[in-house]
């Protein structure tokens, strides 16, 4: 569905990603982990047109996206939750949810889609459901997140991509976070997930990319990585 | 300074002295008198609008302040030079702090209004009060008389230069000291400048104060330059022209600031002459067609970024060849110059060129000649402030109100010395308002806050900071434009005792404290593991650094008490056990803590005690064990979630 190949990107006068190369298949859940600074977040960016890339190729369902502007990708079908949610905070919950269909509203058929959409996205998310019409900025931080996520889910993308989901949540909502995670993957809902907890991320996972200093050092299958003693002891806050 | 910079200095001085010896053209000595006016001015605006980040459209009713008392001193009194300079000196920098006020409660467009507001009613006042500034008609000054000698033309160019190469050595050495730190810090994070101990309040107040004062010295000069002030002058155009002249020239400069005031003096005299307007043109299009050839080979821009600049050039240089008559269409092309010049070159000219060599920012070369061996790191610590009970924080009764909503209800905590004291609870419990009551952001609408024995709520944000508590921000709140070991001079401001003289004189008490804080600022960037992003503008860093960073900060307070904030949020495993480790030494030096955290990990290994809330109110407090096995806190909390993220970290 979305395949990176040999992606150069960067800011400014500092290149971060020397060349990555990531398969996200149809249906699959994948995960990038690595080192505070090792490229997670600018791969996102990249991907999602927020940063250009220097070069490589980012091909989605076989058409090409590198180097597009943000708003053109998003419409193409990748929706980005980015990292620290980035909710617009003086809407409210339904109009932020409405807000990631934006693109959709331009044919008038997809209206009563959108509406259905809408009614769907916060099944899932029941704390939402009860807040619908309350400023998204009077959220607490966990359910901004669920917000963010539900906002990607209106474009109705063919690739999510989920930046630290759990960052900044109480236990008790990390847990319902990857338990939101788990059932939009048995949607059958394509995702490319960064998160710190990346033992977490790789028992939801199906594969899993490591990077380092900005280029992959180790992938394979989550449960290959997840064996794997190297990628234990550094990565896994493995000592048991 | 490089040796590169003092060979263009002494080639500028040189050159500025020899101008009149060259040139004897009476006309073309004043016009170079005017550049140097408007760049003194323009050195003063720089302060607000490039350093503390603030709109200004109120300098022109300044420059008319500081003109006008100068002009009303002699015409009115006959005052000598000698005293209407200073006089009008002092009475706008008055002015400013009174332009400082709006400044203080609104920022963007709010201010450009409330500016914008002053400025006219300076222009009105100046023509209604014809007792004192005889209105429309304007007042007719002379060129000064200095020792019975009246100066000429030339004579008074050499007193303009002189005091605008002054005006510029004070405002270099003010913006490159802790003074000109502070503007910054309270540019980038106003909260996060405050919780450092800097009042944001009184360095918006010295900001425009200063600012002003440059802006009268220019009014005063301007005045005998002219030697003829009418309220005319003094209009918005000339505000916007300013404002250009700054942007232009490329703000947080020097050399921005005059090549600005050259381009605002010059350009409407090169505009009035069609033969030089079309070499002009044409120089700019071969200039910008062969720069984005460069860029575009270079593969750093596409040919689409480009095009349309290129375009513009190409357009207008071909256009400046149809034109039969430059007056009708000189203010479109500085309207078209302007846009371009804003839309494209955001950080001016010279900021352009600077980053087209890809030449460091000249701070950071300086700060590496500054740069001291690297510290050892007991010279990070300032001794540990001395404190007396076993209480070093007493929360008492703590009830904070937004509208109907309770974020803390009758909340009581109370914090041991030199022990990490664990503040968890769901998202939205009240954490992050408890640190915000701590550090004075908020007031609570009742109870008390006792820190060392001395009730602290109530007081402000900095004052709190001076007391002894410092702390780091959930969402990161660095001061993004300024690199990494800036940032925590920033935290180091308390350490400074010299005031703007010695700044301004370069004192060697002000050497000694520099060299001292960027010693410890080094040791402390070793200490948070930061060392190889010394010069890296905080903005760039990665997010985990970034907390890192203000942690380092936040030890540069020399506090007795630290908040952090949610320190591990976003970070891997492998630097998870950096921050523990980090968070460890921070307690040997004897310092206390207060941790919000969501990683359990964390808080199971290093608090001594923990206090949960919920729904502003507290639900449980004790031992980290206890507190781990309490019903209502997992049920609140933590839920069932110890088999894949609990992961224990290594003790």
């Amino acid at each position: 569905m979305l395949s990176v190949e040999n992606l150069h990107a960067g800011y400014d006068k500092t290149e971060v990603l020397h060349g990555i190369s990531i398969e996200v298949p149809k249906g699959k859940l994948v995960t990038l982990i690595g080192s505070n600074g090792a490229g997670k977040t600018t791969t996102m960016r990249a991907v999602s047109g927020m940063i250009r890339p220097r070069s490589g190729r980012i091909m989605l369902a076989g058409n090409e996206i590198t180097g597009q502007d943000s708003y053109r990708i998003a419409r193409s079908g990748i929706a980005h939750a980015p990292e620290g949610r980035r909710v617009f905070p003086t809407l409210s919950v339904v109009d932020n949810v409405r807000l990631g269909a934006f693109s959709r509203y331009a044919r008038a058929r997809a209206r009563g889609d959108i509406e259905a959409d809408l009614d769907r996205s916060l099944a899932l998310f029941p704390r939402l459901q009860d807040r619908r019409n309350q400023l998204a900025g009077t959220l607490s931080g966990g359910e901004q997140q669920m917000l963010a996520i539900a906002r990607a889910l209106m474009l109705n993308p063919e690739v999510v991509l989920l930046d630290e989901p759990s960052m900044g949540l109480a236990p008790i909502l990390v847990e319902e976070v990857f338990n939101i995670i788990r059932r939009l993957k048995s949607e059958g809902i394509t995702m490319l997930l960064v998160e710190q907890f990346a033992a977490a991320a790789l028992e939801v996972a199906d594969y899993g990319y490591v990077l380092e200093n900005g280029r992959i050092a180790v992938h394979g299958t989550a449960d290959r990585l997840k064996n794997d003693p190297a990628v234990r002891a550094a990565y896994l806050g493995g000592a048991h | 300074m490089s040796k590169l910079l003092i060979v263009a200095a002494v080639l500028g001085v040189a050159a500025l002295v020899a101008y009149p010896l060259v040139v004897h053209n009476a006309y073309y000595i004043h016009l170079l008198e005017t550049i140097m006016i408007y760049a003194i001015l323009l050195f003063g605006l720089d302060i607000v609008v490039g350093y503390t980040g603030q709109v200004s459209l109120g300098h022109a009713g300044l420059f008319g302040i500081g003109s006008y008392v100068a002009g009303a001193l002699f015409f009115k009194l006959g005052a000598p030079f000698w005293i209407a300079v200073p006089a009008s000196l002092v009475v706008t920098a008055a002015f400013g702090a009174v332009l400082a006020l709006p400044a203080l409660r609104v920022t963007g467009p709010y201010l450009a209004m409330v500016t914008l507001a002053f400025g006219t009613i300076i222009q009105i006042l100046i023509n209604e009060m014809t007792f004192l500034t005889e209105g429309p008609l304007g007042i007719k000054v002379p060129k000064p008389t200095i020792l019975g000698h009246k100066l000429g033309e030339a004579e008074y160019y050499y007193v303009v230069m002189v005091l605008m190469l002054l005006s510029l050595v004070v405002v270099h050495r003010i913006v490159r000291s802790h003074l000109g730190r502070a503007f910054e810090a309270l540019r980038d994070s106003p909260v996060a400048c405050d919780c450092m101990g800097v009042s944001v309040y009184r360095y918006k107040v010295y900001a425009f104060v200063m600012s002003a004062a440059m802006a009268g010295l220019a009014g005063a000069l301007y005045t005998h330059s002219e030697e003829y002030i009418s309220p005319n002058t003094y209009n918005f155009e000339l505000t916007v022209l300013f404002l250009l002249a700054v942007i232009m020239g490329g703000r947080k400069t020097r050399s921005g600031a005059m090549l600005g005031a050259t381009i605002v003096v010059l350009l409407p005299s090169l505009l009035a002459d069609l033969q030089l307007f079309r070499i002009l043109a044409v120089a700019s299009a071969v200039i910008a067609t062969i720069a984005a050839a460069a860029l575009i080979l270079k593969k750093r821009k596409t040919v689409r970024q480009l095009a349309t600049p290129v375009a513009g050039t190409i357009g207008m240089a071909i256009f400046s060849y149809r034109l039969e008559n430059i007056t009708d269409w000189r203010l479109t092309i500085f309207g078209f110059m302007t846009l371009f010049m804003v839309y494209y070159l955001q950080d001016g000219i010279v900021g352009w060129f600077r980053m087209q060599l890809g030449r460091v920012a000249p701070r950071a070369a300086r700060t590496r000649e500054l740069h001291p061996e690297p510290g050892k790191e007991a010279d990070a610590w300032a001794p540990p402030r001395k404190t007396e009970s076993g209480v070093l924080l007493d929360v008492r009764q703590i009830l904070m109100q937004f509208g109907g909503l309770k974020a803390l209800d009758q909340v009581s905590l109370s914090v041991a010395t030199g022990t990490i004291h664990g503040l968890i609870g769901p998202n939205g419990s009240g954490k992050s308002t408890m640190m915000n009551v701590l550090t004075g952001i908020y007031a609570p609408n009742a109870g008390e806050v006792v820190f060392d024995g001395k009730k602290i709520s109530g007081g402000t944000p900095a004052d709190i900071a001076k007391s002894g508590i410092a702390r780091t921000f959930q969402n990161v709140q660095l001061f993004g434009e300024m690199t990494a070991v800036e940032n925590i001079l920033v935290g180091l401001h308390h350490t400074f005792r010299s005031n703007w003289l010695d700044v301004i004189l370069r004192t060697p008490r002000c050497k000694r404290e520099e060299h001292e804080a960027r010693a410890r600022a080094s040791s402390l960037l070793d200490f948070v593991g930061l060392q190889s992003f010394h010069d890296e503008e905080a903005r760039n860093l990665p997010y985990g650094k970034q907390r890192l960073l203000e942690i380092g900060r936040a030890l540069a307070l020399d506090p007795s008490l630290i908040l952090l904030d949610e320190p591990a949020a976003g970070l891997t495993a492998p630097d998870i056990r950096e921050l523990i480790e980090i968070i460890r030494k921070i307690k040997e030096h004897g310092m206390t803590i207060i941790l919000i955290e969501h990683h359990m990990d964390v808080v199971m290994s290093l608090c001594d005690t923990v206090t949960v809330l919920d729904f502003g109110q507290k639900i449980a407090s004790g031992k980290p064990a206890d507190i781990q096995a309490d019903p209502r806190v997992v049920e609140a909390y933590l839920g069932d979630s110890g088999d894949i993220l609990g992961a224990p970290a290594p003790a």
